[in-house]
């Protein structure tokens, strides 16, 4: 895919990869709109100036809002995997492979993100480390999420009263992890100066070939030629 | 805690008449409604959000003789309550006197209280009373209430419900209205010193004079001490009473440290982006990001 800058006879032609199809950019837009009512609401129990929300009438909409948005949050896995079986198997595959890799990005991450330091960030597949984690918490989150709220949305009354309480506890426990990924995921996505084609990507599902190359190095150039590339550069430097 | 209130439950002198059931639903405005025949005199099946008092029969057939027990059921109000730790809303909170109080108005439904109380005590209403659908009889009220049942379940509207001591009465210097119905004398409400004196001294007449070498205390010193002092014929558990009930460790953690610590991870978290952002501005050189 090449696009023509609007006003330009000639010169600049950006190449667009597509990184997401159009139902993994729709399913992303739904999980986010549900995670978000999920998380207010959920939030209502943490904040204690939030309590007045939490009580009476108000709180029995919270509760209502909360299990609503909940079967569609629940309902994009299922949805995902029955229409795209072999892009959501293709996915968790690379989301479950980690290598030395890995290692590297963690050690360069602070100061790739923060300082803006490249030379040192080893190449990264399709999906970076700092991704492929937040993908692994989300899946877990929301398996989590689903076991323990199902339970204690219908079993309350016939599970034992230990194990529900160990649910309201994963239950919780889950939603501090995952909010606070939620918070770092939204700033490298939507506010970090550098990834501005993140956001781009999951609205058109493609991103540019300069960013391909310098942000997933193994997906544009193949695993082999990219690590061979850097060690290059790492020995010459 | 000065000035603590308690009830006195004699169960020797208790003949499970089952006034103070009709009692409690008279001051509180409770309303009755209809019941299966299940082969005993115990009715309703259990506490619910239209019977926060009940007599639980239980048989008990101890070495010397065969026992027919009566035990008051209710709240405990314990002097740690779990219910009260749990509450995310307020809507239970220790009163005056050591009572726990029950605020209706601000209970939004969640049923952690019922989930966490060591006696299984607060029930939720199910059907919501919102729904009108308790007032109705016959098939068109029983339909009605499947119904409404079945989309409470769904919804979660409800609210919980349990014995508060007549709040009311009992802040104003008057009796719990099942106590001052008790035609037996099985029943008595006063300063908890004085009622746990008044409960040692019948068990020294119980267990001298009457035959009931098992007599025993109940409410004492459990959970902080509760609210009801028993006078048990039997071991606690012959009445269905758990022998030594235990504040659930869960109460704890979920309110006193999971919550803090979701505060604290959210409040870091967001600080370590601002200042990310305005150290990366500065840093990164946007000529240079592709």
């Amino acid at each position: 895919m090449s696009v023509r800058l609007r006003g330009t006879e000639s010169a600049i032609q950006i190449r667009w990869i597509p990184k997401y199809t159009t139902l993994e950019r729709f399913l992303h837009w739904v999980h986010t709109a549900t995670f978000i009512p999920l998380a207010l609401t959920g939030f209502v129990l943490f904040a204690p100036f939030l309590t007045p929300v939490a009580q009476g009438e108000a709180g029995a909409h919270i509760r209502l809002i909360h299990r609503i948005a909940a079967i569609f949050f629940g309902g994009v896995p299922i949805i995902y995997t029955i229409l795209q079986p072999r892009r959501m198997l293709m996915n968790l595959r690379e989301f479950l492979s980690f290598s030395r890799y890995d290692v590297l990005w963690a050690k360069n991450a602070i100061p790739y993100y923060v300082l803006g330091r490249h030379h040192d960030m080893p190449p990264q597949p399709r999906f970076n480390t700092g991704e492929r984690m937040t993908a692994l918490v989300m899946i877990l989150g929301t398996l989590t999420f689903g076991i323990t709220g199902l339970s204690m949305w219908f079993l309350k009354s016939i599970m034992p009263v230990f194990l529900y309480q160990l649910m309201v506890f994963f239950h919780d426990l889950m939603f501090i992890i995952t909010f606070a990924m939620f918070l770092v995921h939204f700033y490298l996505a939507v506010i970090h100066p550098m990834m501005w084609q993140s956001l781009v990507s999951m609205r058109y599902g493609v991103v540019s070939e300069s960013y391909a190359r310098e942000h997933h190095a193994m997906w544009y150039y193949g695993e082999r030629r990219a690590k061979e590339m850097w060690e290059q550069r790492h020995s010459e430097s | 805690m000065a000035n603590r209130l308690a009830m006195y439950i004699d169960t020797s002198k208790c003949m499970a008449c089952r006034g103070c059931q009709v009692a409690c639903k008279q001051w509180n405005d409770l309303p009755a409604y209809q019941t299966e025949n299940r082969g005993t005199y115990e009715n309703p099946p259990s506490l619910d959000h239209y019977t926060y008092t009940r007599i639980r029969f239980a048989e008990y057939d101890d070495p010397e003789r065969f026992q027919w027990l009566f035990l008051k059921e209710g709240c405990m109000h314990c002097g740690e309550a779990a219910c009260v730790d749990v509450c995310p809303t307020g809507a239970l909170k220790y009163g005056p006197h050591g009572i726990i109080t029950f605020e209706r108005d601000l209970c939004n439904g969640c049923g952690y209280c019922s989930q966490f109380c060591p006696f299984g005590v607060p029930h939720l209403s199910q059907p919501s009373p919102l729904s009108g659908a308790s007032q109705l009889t016959g098939l068109e009220g029983q339909i009605e209430m499947a119904r409404a049942s079945a989309l409470d379940g769904l919804t979660g509207e409800v609210k919980s419900a349990k014995c508060t001591f007549c709040q009311d009465r009992t802040v104003n210097g008057l009796k719990p209205a099942c106590v001052k119905t008790c035609p037996a004398g099985a029943l008595d409400w006063g300063d908890r010193d004085e009622m746990i004196a008044k409960a040692k001294a019948r068990i020294d007449v119980l267990k001298s004079q009457r035959g009931f070498p098992q007599a025993q205390i109940y409410g004492e010193t459990e959970l902080g001490g509760l609210g009801r002092i028993y006078v048990l014929k039997a071991p606690p558990e012959a009445y269905g009473l758990p022998k030594d009930p235990k504040y659930p460790a869960m109460s704890t953690v979920w309110q006193k440290i999971l919550q803090p610590v979701g505060q604290i991870a959210f409040g870091a978290t967001i600080v370590g982006a601002i200042t990310a952002f305005f150290v990366a501005r500065r840093n990164v050189h946007m000529e240079e990001v592709e």
